[in-house]
C-alpha cells in the first residue's frame, strides 16, 4: 500500500541542485545573562542545525508550534537575526556573512511580511510614506516616479489607489496586510517570507489575502517561505512543508504526502490535534504528552525523544540523521524506516 | 463513534427545559461618531449538557453577547435591553451584588488570555484555596470530619483533587508557582480548575483556546468535552475557528454583524449550511486532509452606528432580494433544530407547508 | 535584476495619481480643520496668541512702559484698580498691568527657552541611548541617572550661585536639571517602539540607525514629549519665579511673574491685587498650553 504512496509523491521535476536559497547547517544561537566580560551564560539555540533548500518557484510552509524557532528561522534566512554558524546561499552566492551597504542589494531581492499588519506599519507615515521607502531600494524606479509605482502596486494588491495619502489605521486588517504585502513587493523582490501573515486575520480575510497571495505567486514569479502555526493553511497554500520542532527540522515532505502519510511521530501528533472543520471527521483529538523543550536546554539526542511515543534508548543518545525519502522529502528519525514499515504513522484514522 | 454518544446526549428541546434562555437581547455602545448598535435581537437558548459554539468574524458581537449576559462590560456607555432567564432571574434586571453571587458561581467564565487572568503578586495555591473556602466550606469541614485534619490540610487536599481533575501534574510545585512561572496551557487549565470550582451551570469560554498552539489546545478541548459530559456542565464556546466547532460543539450558532444568521445541529449546519453568510464562511475555512479551494465573501462587516437597513448582510449577498433592504429577516425553523434568518426560506418555508 | 514586472500600463497609472494627488490636498486641510473646531483649544489658542502679542510688543501696549520695567511711582502705592491704573499699583506706586506685561517677557520667554532647549538636548540623547544599548548608551543613561537623584532646584541654585545671578544664567542654571527628565521618557518609549514590526521592516529594507531614529522613532515618540513641553511649561514658568524670589534669578526692579507674586505676598489680605493679578496670567497662561497640548495630542492620537 504504502509503495503507491512513495510513487505518486515525486510529483514534479525540480533543479535540486540550483535552489534559490540554500541553508546549510544554520545555528541561530542567542547569548543570554552576559557576565561583566560580555560572555554569555548560556545560549538559546533558537535554530540548530537547519538544512533546507527552497527551489525556485515553490511555496514551502514551515510549521511548528510557538518557540519552536520557525520566525527566527525566517528571520535568520533574511539576516535579520544573527547567524551563529553556518551558510546561508541567496541564488548562488554566500550571504550569511555580508554586512551593512554589501547586503543592501540582496535586501530588495528579499521581503518579509510580518503576523501583526497594524504593528508593521508606522503609525505616522502614509501609506505613499510606506511604499516609497520600500521603492527606495529598487533602483530600476526612479525618484519622480514613486508615486507612479506606488499606485501600480495598491492596484496590484487590490487597494484602491485614491487612499495612497491615507494612514494605516483608517484601513482593516485584511488592508492592512495588503499594503505590507504591497511593500514587500516594491522592492522587486524574488523571495517572500510571510511569518504567520494570516494568523491575525478573519477566516474570510484570510481566504481573501492567500488567494491573492497565490496569484501573486504566479503573476510575479515568486518564490514563498509560509511560516504558519496553523497546518490547514499551510496544507492549503504550500507546495512543500517543513515541520519544525525545538530548532530543528524533523521532517520535509510534500504537502498532499505529508498529512496523508507522517513520517515523524510529532507530524503525526501535530496532524491529529488539529480540529478539523467538519463534523464528519470528527475524532478524538490526539494528546500530545509533555511540554514543549527550552531552547536553551533542548534534551540530548533527538530534541523530540521525552514526548515520543516510540522511543527506544538510542533516541536520548544520538542525534537522528537525515533519512532521504526522495528528492525532496526527508525525515530525521532513528526509527523511521521501522514505524514506516509497521504503518504506525499513517493509519492513524482507524486506530480511533 | 464518537460523535454518535454525543449525539445522543443532545435531548430534543422541547423535552428539556434550557438553564439560559437569551431573549431579544440588544447592546448598544455610545461612541464619539454615535451609537454603535453592537448587539441586535440576539435569541437563543442553553441547554443542560450541551456545547454551543457562538462563531463569528471579528466584530460580529460574539465576545459582547457572552460579556452583556452578565454585564460585564467595563468602562462604556451604552444601553443593554432584552431578557436573559437563568433559573427563572433575568440578568439583566439584577443588581451588581445579586450578580455577583452568580458570576463566578453559577456561571463561570475563562478567557482568552490564561496568564493576564490569574492574578500575578499571588501564587497559584492561595488563589485556589480562596476560593475552596469561598464556594466548598462544607466539604472541608467534611473533609475535616471524616479525616481529622486541619483546615490548612482539607483545602490543600481539596485543591490537589480539583487541579488533578483537569489533568495538571505535579501539583504540589504547581501551587507555589507564580503566574508568570507556568506555560499557556497550564496557567487555561488551572483557570478552568478555578471557575469549575463552585460547580456552576454554565461555563463560557470566551476564545478560550485561541492563545494556545494546536497541541495544548487539544487537550484543553478535550478537557471541556469531558467536563460537559462528567459534570452536566453547560458550556457557551465562543470561537472563530470553525474547526472546534465541528469538533467538540454539539450545535452551533453563527452570528454576523450583530445578529444571529443560523443556529443548527453541528452536523446539519455543516452538512447542510442555510444563510448565505454561513455558506460563505465554510467554504472560507481549509481543512486538513480536504484541499478544495477556498472561496470568500467580498467586501467587509458594516458599519453598525449606521447598520444597513433590512438584512445586516443584503451588501454582500448573492441572493439579495428587494425585501432584504427593507425588513429585517425573522428567525425561520427550518427543520428540527436548525433555524435560519433569511428571506430566501421564507418562500420555500411557506410552500412546504402547503404542499 | 533584470525583470520588471511593474513596468507596464504607465498611461493609466500617471493618470491615477494625479487624481490622487488632487484629493490629497482636500485632506490635509481638513486634518487643520479639525483643531480649530474645538471649542476649548480654540480659545486657549486664542489666550496664547494675545499673551504672545502682548509681550512682544510690550513697549507699546502697556499703558506706563517705563513703570513696568521698574521705574518707581511713589506718589500712587497701593491703589486698588481704577480706570487710570486698570490693575492697580504695588507697593512702589508702578501700574500693575504694565508689570504683568513686561514680567510676562521674561516668564514666558524664560519658560519656552528652558522647556525648548531641555527637549532639544534631551530628546535626541533618548533617542541614542534608547535605540542603542552599547556602550554610549550607557553612559548617557548613566548621566541621566546621576542628574535624576539630584533635587533640580538644588542643582539649578548651585549652578546659579557658580555663574551668577540674573534671569539669563537663572534660565541656564535651570536647563542643566531639566533635560535629563526628557532624555528619560524618550529612552523609556523608543526602548518599546524600537521592537515593532515597523522598525524591523525598515531594517529588513536595509536602512542605517540614523534615517530609523529620525523617520520612525521621532516621529512616534513626538506626542509624549509635545505634551511633556507643553505641561512643563508652566513648571518652568514657577521655577524662574522661585530663583527669583531666593534672589539668584531675576533682579529688581524687573519682575516676572513668579516673583511678583511673592512681592505681593505679605500684602495678600490688604492688597490682593498684587499677587492675584500676576498669578491670574500664569494661570491662564499655564491652563492654555495645557488645554492645547491635550487637543493636539488627541488629533495626533486618532492619526495613528
Amino acid at each position: 500500500m504504502f509503495h503507491v504512496f512513495y510513487t505518486n509523491k515525486i510529483t514534479k521535476k525540480t533543479d535540486m541542485n540550483n535552489p534559490l536559497i540554500k541553508l546549510e547547517q544554520v545555528n541561530t544561537w542567542f547569548p543570554n545573562n552576559k557576565s561583566i566580560l560580555g560572555k554569555p551564560k548560556f545560549w538559546i539555540k533558537a535554530v540548530s542545525d537547519v538544512n533546507l533548500n527552497i527551489i525556485e518557484g515553490e511555496c514551502l510552509g514551515l510549521v511548528g508550534e510557538s518557540g519552536c524557532g520557525k520566525s527566527t528561522l525566517g528571520r535568520t534566512i533574511l539576516r535579520l537575526a544573527p547567524l551563529y554558524s553556518g551558510r546561508i546561499e541567496f541564488m548562488g552566492e554566500d550571504i550569511g556573512q555580508l554586512d551593512g551597504k554589501v547586503l543592501k542589494p540582496y535586501r530588495a531581492r528579499m521581503q518579509m511580511v510580518f503576523q501583526d499588519p497594524k504593528a508593521s506599519l508606522n503609525p505616522k507615515m502614509t501609506i505613499f510614506k510606506v511604499l516609497s521607502e520600500a521603492l527606495h531600494l529598487n533602483s530600476s524606479v526612479a525618484k519622480e516616479n514613486y508615486l507612479e509605482q506606488a499606485v501600480k502596486l495598491l492596484d496590484l494588491v487590490d487597494l484602491r489607489p485614491e487612499h495612497i495619502f491615507r494612514y494605516p489605521h483608517e484601513f482593516s486588517g485584511g488592508q492592512q496586510q495588503r499594503i505590507c504585502i504591497a511593500r514587500a513587493l516594491a522592492t522587486n523582490p524574488k523571495f517572500i517570507v510571510f511569518d504567520e501573515a494570516t494568523s491575525a486575520l478573519d477566516v474570510s480575510v484570510q481566504a481573501q489575502v492567500i488567494s491573492l497571495m497565490k496569484n501573486l505567486q504566479k503573476k510575479l514569479n515568486l518564490t514563498y517561505l509560509f511560516i504558519s502555526h496553523d497546518l490547514s493553511i499551510i496544507e492549503h497554500v504550500c507546495s512543500r512543508v517543513a515541520v519544525m520542532y525545538a530548532g530543528q527540522i524533523i521532517e520535509v515532505q510534500d504537502a498532499g504526502s505529508l498529512f496523508d502519510t507522517p513520517r515523524h511521530p510529532y507530524t503525526k501528533a501535530l496532524k491529529n490535534a488539529v480540529p478539523i472543520a467538519d463534523p464528519e471527521s470528527r475524532k478524538e483529538l490526539g494528546i500530545l504528552k509533555g511540554e514543549v523543550p527550552k531552547l536553551s536546554d533542548p534534551p540530548s539526542g533527538c530534541h523530540f525523544h521525552p514526548r515520543c511515543d516510540y522511543k527506544k534508548d538510542i533516541c536520548s543518545k544520538k542525534n537522528p540523521i537525515v533519512y532521504k525519502i526522495d528528492e525532496n522529502s526527508w525525515v530525521r528519525c532513528h526509527f523511521q524506516e521501522e514505524l514506516w514499515q509497521q504503518g504506525v504513522l499513517i493509519n492513524s484514522k482507524e486506530s480511533l | 463513534m464518537n460523535n454518535i454518544t454525543l449525539n445522543k446526549n443532545l435531548k430534543p428541546a422541547s423535552e428539556v427545559e434550557p438553564v439560559l434562555k437569551v431573549r431579544d437581547l440588544n447592546v448598544a455602545f455610545n461612541i464619539p461618531r454615535g451609537q454603535a448598535k453592537i448587539l441586535e435581537g440576539v435569541n437563543f437558548d442553553l441547554f443542560p449538557k450541551e456545547i454551543l459554539a457562538l462563531v463569528g468574524e471579528t466584530g460580529s458581537g460574539k465576545s459582547v453577547t457572552a460579556r452583556s449576559l452578565l454585564n460585564l462590560i467595563p468602562g462604556r456607555s451604552g444601553e443593554t435591553k432584552g431578557q436573559v432567564l437563568f433559573a427563572e432571574n433575568d440578568l439583566l434586571l439584577m443588581s451588581d451584588k445579586e450578580l455577583q453571587r452568580i458570576r463566578g458561581n453559577r456561571i463561570s467564565m475563562v478567557f482568552q488570555n490564561p496568564q493576564s487572568s490569574i492574578n500575578p503578586v499571588f501564587t497559584l495555591g492561595e488563589q485556589i484555596f480562596r476560593l475552596i473556602r469561598l464556594y466548598l466550606s462544607a466539604a472541608v469541614e467534611d473533609l475535616k470530619q471524616k479525616t481529622h485534619c486541619s483546615q490548612k490540610q482539607a483545602i490543600e487536599t481539596i485543591a490537589k483533587e480539583k487541579l488533578n481533575e483537569v489533568g495538571l501534574t505535579d501539583i504540589k510545585r504547581t501551587l507555589k508557582l507564580y503566574a508568570n512561572e507556568i506555560s499557556g496551557g497550564m496557567a487555561q487549565r488551572y483557570r478552568i480548575a478555578m471557575a469549575l470550582i463552585s460547580s456552576p451551570e454554565i461555563l463560557i469560554a470566551d476564545e478560550a483556546t485561541s492563545a494556545l498552539d494546536v497541541t495544548v489546545q487539544a487537550h484543553i478541548l478535550k478537557l471541556m468535552k469531558d467536563l460537559c459530559k462528567n459534570k452536566q456542565t453547560a458550556i457557551l464556546f465562543i470561537t472563530h475557528d470553525l474547526g472546534i466547532a465541528a469538533q467538540i460543539c454539539d450545535r452551533v450558532a453563527v452570528m454576523y454583524a450583530g445578529r444571529i444568521v443560523e443556529i443548527a445541529e453541528t452536523k446539519k449546519i455543516f452538512a447542510n449550511p442555510l444563510h448565505p453568510y454561513t455558506k460563505g464562511l465554510l467554504k472560507a475555512v481549509p481543512k486538513l486532509g480536504k484541499n478544495e479551494p477556498l472561496s470568500f465573501v467580498p467586501g467587509i462587516i458594516p458599519d453598525l452606528v449606521n447598520p444597513p437597513v433590512g438584512c445586516r448582510f443584503h451588501r454582500r449577498c448573492d441572493h439579495i432580494m428587494n425585501i432584504c433592504r427593507k425588513q429585517k429577516p425573522e428567525s425561520l425553523k427550518f427543520e428540527d433544530n436548525h433555524n435560519v434568518s433569511c428571506f430566501l426560506y421564507k418562500q420555500n418555508h411557506k410552500e412546504n407547508r402547503h404542499e | 535584476m533584470k525583470e520588471n514586472p511593474m513596468a507596464m500600463q504607465t498611461d493609466s497609472y500617471d493618470i491615477m495619481a494625479q487624481k490622487v494627488i488632487q484629493e490629497h490636498r482636500k485632506v490635509k486641510w481638513f486634518q487643520l480643520r479639525r483643531l480649530l473646531k474645538r471649542k476649548a483649544a480654540f480659545l486657549s489658542l486664542i489666550i496664547l496668541v494675545l499673551a504672545l502679542v502682548a509681550v512682544l510688543f510690550a513697549p507699546w501696549i502697556a499703558p506706563y512702559p517705563e513703570q513696568g520695567q521698574g521705574a518707581v511711582n511713589l506718589e500712587h502705592r497701593l491703589q486698588a484698580p481704577s480706570p487710570s491704573y486698570f490693575l492697580g499699583t504695588d507697593v512702589y506706586g508702578r501700574d500693575m498691568l504694565s508689570r504683568v506685561i513686561w514680567g510676562g517677557r521674561i516668564s514666558l520667554f524664560g519658560g519656552v527657552c528652558i522647556v525648548f532647549f531641555a527637549a532639544l538636548i534631551g530628546v535626541p540623547l533618548g533617542l541614542w541611548a534608547g535605540y542603542n544599548e552599547g556602550i554610549s548608551g550607557a553612559v548617557i543613561s548613566r548621566v541621566v541617572e546621576l542628574f535624576l537623584s539630584f533635587p533640580s532646584t538644588l542643582i539649578a541654585m548651585a549652578i546659579s550661585i557658580l555663574i551668577g545671578a540674573g534671569w539669563f544664567t537663572a534660565i541656564i542654571a535651570l536647563i542643566i536639571p531639566w533635560w535629563p527628565w526628557y532624555t528619560r521618557l524618550v529612552q523609556g518609549e523608543v526602548l518599546s517602539i524600537k521592537q515593532t514590526l515597523y522598525v524591523e521592516a525598515a531594517q529588513m529594507l536595509g536602512y542605517g540607525k540614523l534615517y530609523i531614529i529620525f523617520r520612525h522613532l521621532l516621529p512616534n515618540i513626538m506626542t509624549p514629549v509635545l505634551v511633556m513641553i507643553l505641561l512643563d511649561l508652566g513648571p518652568a514658568i514657577i521655577a524662574i519665579g522661585l530663583l527669583s524670589f531666593i534672589g539668584l534669578g531675576t533682579q529688581p526692579p524687573m519682575a516676572d511673574w513668579g516673583l511678583m507674586v511673592w512681592e505681593g505676598a505679605p500684602n495678600i489680605l490688604s492688597e490682593w491685587w498684587i499677587s492675584i493679578v500676576p498669578g491670574c496670567a500664569m494661570f491662564m497662561v499655564v491652563i492654555a498650553f495645557n488645554i492645547f497640548g491635550d487637543a493636539l495630542k488627541d488629533i495626533f492620537d486618532s492619526k495613528g
